[in-house]
């Protein structure tokens, strides 16, 4: 079942490129829509059939691949991964609908875009190391290519910049997978084996860092950032969506499912490292985006920001922590998506981002009033306004990290602040005041450039008003993971423990009692 | 500055053959726009892109300003110290399906045409104000005031104890039927503008000015009066003896307080007013429709809003192909209008400088000439902020 997920998109960019050019370019667009349309209803499909009281893998399909090499073909589903299964797959479909439609090589362009989301949700649903890596590095070729092909000015620059940074990261990955296999004598790659290593806690502390910096690259950490702003700044606006919808959870989620997962007891070891991370990205990415005048850069610099928070919940680790990480990772891939979709419609009609060329963007007749809209709404959302999504998963980020790293999650909540600040410059500066002579004559927006973003936007605010919808799927997980640590007997100082009672019987209207427990 | 008022005010034809200037050219700012005005021409350039436009626009003008007239009419007649006048809209027919449409919005805005009395109200008419400070006004509108309180103790009483309040409501419908006459007569001018454009007796913008001009010389002896009826008896308020005239007492103070003075709308223009951009002097305000920024600024139902939505309604099918040709389609049809609106007042404005000019442009004497010159110049430093440039 959840094979479909991986090889429709795979198929389908085999079926565009295998079509004659001249069907193919007229082509490759609805059928690209078609197939990521059947996986997003797939998606929906498995979402309806997904057990929310078990945390154990579900829709599970094991395929013995490469033996000699322990690969096996092993796919899973959790209340870590669906969550982001089901972004992948929405903003997949956004991305494609929202694509120039008249994009040079559309044939190659499409065929990559499905590739793309084929590779990311195989990396989510993956549950062999080796068969992660894969998914992982393939993920690479289409974005590199699409950032190099159809990207700005200095996209051969910001392509190559994406390709050694990311190529880097997988190195390190690998080499902690491997690192882990042969260590821990068990010469498999299977993620449920593993689970139970008993590694000494010195190994697992250097995997873990390993694996930490492997990943902080694609999340991506501060100081290990800087290719993130470029390859955003060059890349096509859906190529921008879906990495920061998608592409940069990959790295938050591969910290959870194979940092925590794998390594509890170093995990606890490096968490106060983490979350001083974790303040640095976020106080590193706020700055940084106040300081920007081009309006994807503000909208980059503010995910190193907001990834931040997913860090800091991930280091407190308690249950209610990483429900609130997975939440943000949700809320992030829909709120940042939703910025970048608005910046591509103000540049197609505009042809600048800088916000000090830009003003008055709101009026209402020749200006983008319903883009400008959607931004302030957007702003709101990342500044975590109440009624939106992006209150909800950082209350609750803030509000379980606050027991374990209290001075760290009040330095977090400034970056909130900074949300703020750097949004309303943007907004103040391009949308309000008076739409200057040289933009009174902008193209006129059409629906179809306002309904990806219209979409998105009554996801966030739906969410904030029925966040249950979300958190129900990682309820469970989460509790889980935690679970985990306190069977490996570890003594829990930094995390909150858990009775295991309360474990069995997950209920999110426990979690806000959770740090009572202490006492 | 004001507006030329002259004891001996007769409009004069204008000669569009070409003249002879005897004088050195203008060395004023707007000198090319002052030498077409002397040569015969107008404040809009003349191009057939621009006779369409205009005329077109006008049409639309004259039906709404047709609803407008009757509304400021009724409401000047027939709710007469109505205080809470909530059907003042309707002119007279209260159904349910009129009531549905007026909450849906979808009709004339009426707010419009009061923001225009009340602009006119506010800066002023001369004569007309003269006659409401009078003793005379003070007594019909007094007799009007007790007859319609008759039977009402309440605000009798109130209106002993403030006496002052009812009459300057009168004084306030005095402006609602005085601007109501001379929208009617605007009205079927423009109208009438319109059937002559589609025989295609108008093809130039000066057709367009000649037009304005002998229509506002036409109805410019009309006597301006205002009766009421209350339990079968005329109270007549502003009676024809008073002498008040349509062009004197109409027209001139709707120019001054529409076409240049106004209020600081946002959308009509944009500014700061915690910054002080506002001037507190009446005398400064320039905000009138000649100065309206047609790129609102997110002022959604302010007045020149609301004029544009109810001129989209009978915009002339050949105009509103003109404006389908640009580049935001339907989106940005307002604007357009506006646009279009701004050129056809400066037109408007012209058959008014025309008339009130001290000498015929078409005098070929040097001391009539540089007598019209200072009066040309000084009506081009009130446009020097205007939106005169944007339309050349």
């Amino acid at each position: 079942m959840l094979s479909i997920l991986v090889w429709a998109p795979i198929l389908g960019a085999l079926l565009i490129s295998c079509l004659p050019q001249a069907i193919g370019a007229q082509r490759a667009r609805q059928i690209a829509l078609w197939i990521a349309g059947i996986v997003l209803l797939w998606t929906a499909y498995l979402a309806s059939q997904f057990d929310l009281s078990t945390a154990s893998l579900q829709f599970q399909e094991t395929l013995p691949w490469i033996e000699s090499l322990e690969l096996s073909y092993q796919m899973g589903v959790d209340g870590l991964s669906m969550p982001l299964v089901i972004i992948s797959s929405l903003l997949s479909w956004l991305a494609i609908f929202s694509s120039d439609r008249q994009i040079n090589r559309p044939r190659l362009y499409y065929a990559l875009l499905l590739v793309l989301s084929g590779a990311v949700a195989g990396a989510f649903l993956a549950q062999n190391l080796l068969l992660f890596f894969l998914f992982y590095e393939v993920e690479l070729i289409p974005l590199y290519l699409m950032i190099a092909i159809w990207g700005g000015a200095l996209r051969g620059y910001a392509a190559m910049k994406f390709l050694i940074y990311t190529a880097v990261s997988g190195a390190l990955i690998l080499a902690a997978f491997f690192g882990l296999a042969l260590l821990s004598s068990s010469l498999t790659f299977d993620y449920d084996v593993l689970q139970n290593q008993t590694l000494p806690l010195a190994t697992q502390v250097i995997l873990l860092t390993t694996l930490l910096i492997g990943f902080g690259i694609k999340i991506p950490i501060v100081p290990l950032h800087t290719w993130l702003p470029d390859a955003h700044v060059q890349a096509p606006t859906p190529v921008s969506v879906l990495l920061a919808g998608v592409l940069l959870k990959l790295g938050t989620y591969g910290m959870l499912r194979f940092g925590l997962g794998l390594f509890p007891e170093a995990w606890k070891v490096a968490a106060p490292v983490i979350a001083a991370f974790a303040v640095i990205s976020v106080l590193y990415g706020s700055f940084a985006a106040i300081a920007q005048t081009d309006m994807k850069k503000i909208v980059a610099y503010s995910s190193v920001g907001h990834m931040g928070y997913i860090l800091l919940a991930a280091a407190a680790a308690t249950p209610l922590s990483l429900v609130g990480a997975i939440a943000q990772m949700v809320s992030h891939g829909l709120i940042s998506a939703l910025l970048f979709l608005l910046v591509g419609v103000v540049y197609a009609k505009t042809g600048t981002r800088d916000i000090n060329v830009l003003r008055g963007l709101l009026s209402p007749e020749r200006g983008l009033p319903l883009i400008g809209s959607l931004m302030i709404v957007g702003a709101m959302a990342s500044a975590g306004i109440p009624g939106m999504m992006g209150f909800i998963a950082e209350f609750i980020v803030y509000r379980s990290s606050f027991e374990v790293f209290p001075v760290q999650t009040l330095l977090c909540m400034v970056g909130t602040g900074l949300t703020a600040v750097y949004f309303l410059v943007l907004i103040n500066k391009a949308f309000f005041g008076r739409l200057p002579d040289n933009l009174a004559n902008l193209p006129q927006v059409r629906w179809r450039d306002r309904i990806p973003s219209v979409i998105v936007t009554v996801l966030i605010i739906f969410l904030g008003i029925q966040p249950s919808w979300i958190m129900r799927w990682s309820e469970t997980t989460s509790i889980a993971l935690v679970r985990n640590r306190l069977e490996r007997n570890v003594t829990l100082t930094v995390a909150v423990p858990m009775p295991l009672e309360l474990s069995l019987q997950p209920d999110l209207t426990l979690l806000p009692t959770l740090p009572d427990l202490q006492g | 500055m004001r507006f030329v008022r002259t004891a001996a005010f007769i409009f004069r034809p204008s000669i569009l053959a070409a003249m002879v200037i005897a004088i050195s050219p203008s060395t004023h700012p707007l000198a090319p726009i002052i030498d077409r005005l002397e040569q015969g021409g107008a404040l809009l350039p003349d191009t057939p892109e621009n006779v369409v436009e205009v005329v077109g626009i006008l049409k639309s003008y004259g039906v709404v300003l047709g609803a407008y007239e009757r509304n400021l009419n009724y409401i000047a007649e027939h709710q007469f110290l109505v205080l809470f006048p909530f059907f003042k809209y309707f002119d007279g027919e209260v159904t349910l399906r009129k009531l549905l449409k007026h909450w849906w919005h979808d009709r004339i805005n009426y707010e419009f045409a009061e923001y225009c009395m009340k602009a006119m109200f506010w800066h002023g008419a001369h004569g007309l104000d003269i006659y409401l400070d009078s003793a005379e006004f003070r007594q019909r509108a007094g007799a009007a005031i007790q007859a319609k309180l008759r039977s009402n103790l309440v605000m009798g009483s109130l209106n002993r104890l403030l006496p002052e309040f009812l009459l300057e409501q009168v004084r306030m419908l005095c402006y609602y039927s005085a601007l109501g006459q001379f929208w009617n007569v605007m009205s079927r001018m423009f109208l009438s503008l319109s059937d002559r454009y589609d025989c295609g007796e108008i093809q130039t913008i000066a057709d367009v000015v000649d037009h304005v001009r002998e229509g506002l010389v036409a109805a410019a002896a009309n006597p301006i009066t205002y009766a009421v009826t209350i339990a079968g008896q005329v109270y007549e308020i502003i009676p024809k003896s008073v002498g008040l005239t349509f062009l004197m007492d109409t027209a001139v103070p709707y120019v001054e307080a529409v076409f240049f003075r106004s209020f600081p709308f946002f959308g009509t223009v944009s500014y700061n007013a915690q910054a002080h951009q506002i001037s507190p002097e009446q005398a400064d305000f320039n905000y009138g429709a000649l100065f309206a920024d047609p790129l609102p600024i997110g002022g959604a139902g302010i007045p020149p809003t609301l004029l544009m939505q109810d001129m989209l309604h009978y915009i002339p099918p050949y105009l509103e192909a003109v404006y389908m040709k640009g580049a935001r389609g339907q989106d940005d049809m307002r604007v357009k209008i506006c646009l279009s609106f701004q050129k056809s007042m400066f037109c408007v404005t012209t058959a008014a400088m025309q008339g009130l000019a001290p000498y015929p442009f078409s005098t070929t004497d040097p001391e009539q000439q540089r007598a019209n010159r200072a009066y040309l110049e000084q009506w081009m430093d009130r446009f020097l902020t205007s939106r005169l440039m944007q339309v050349n």
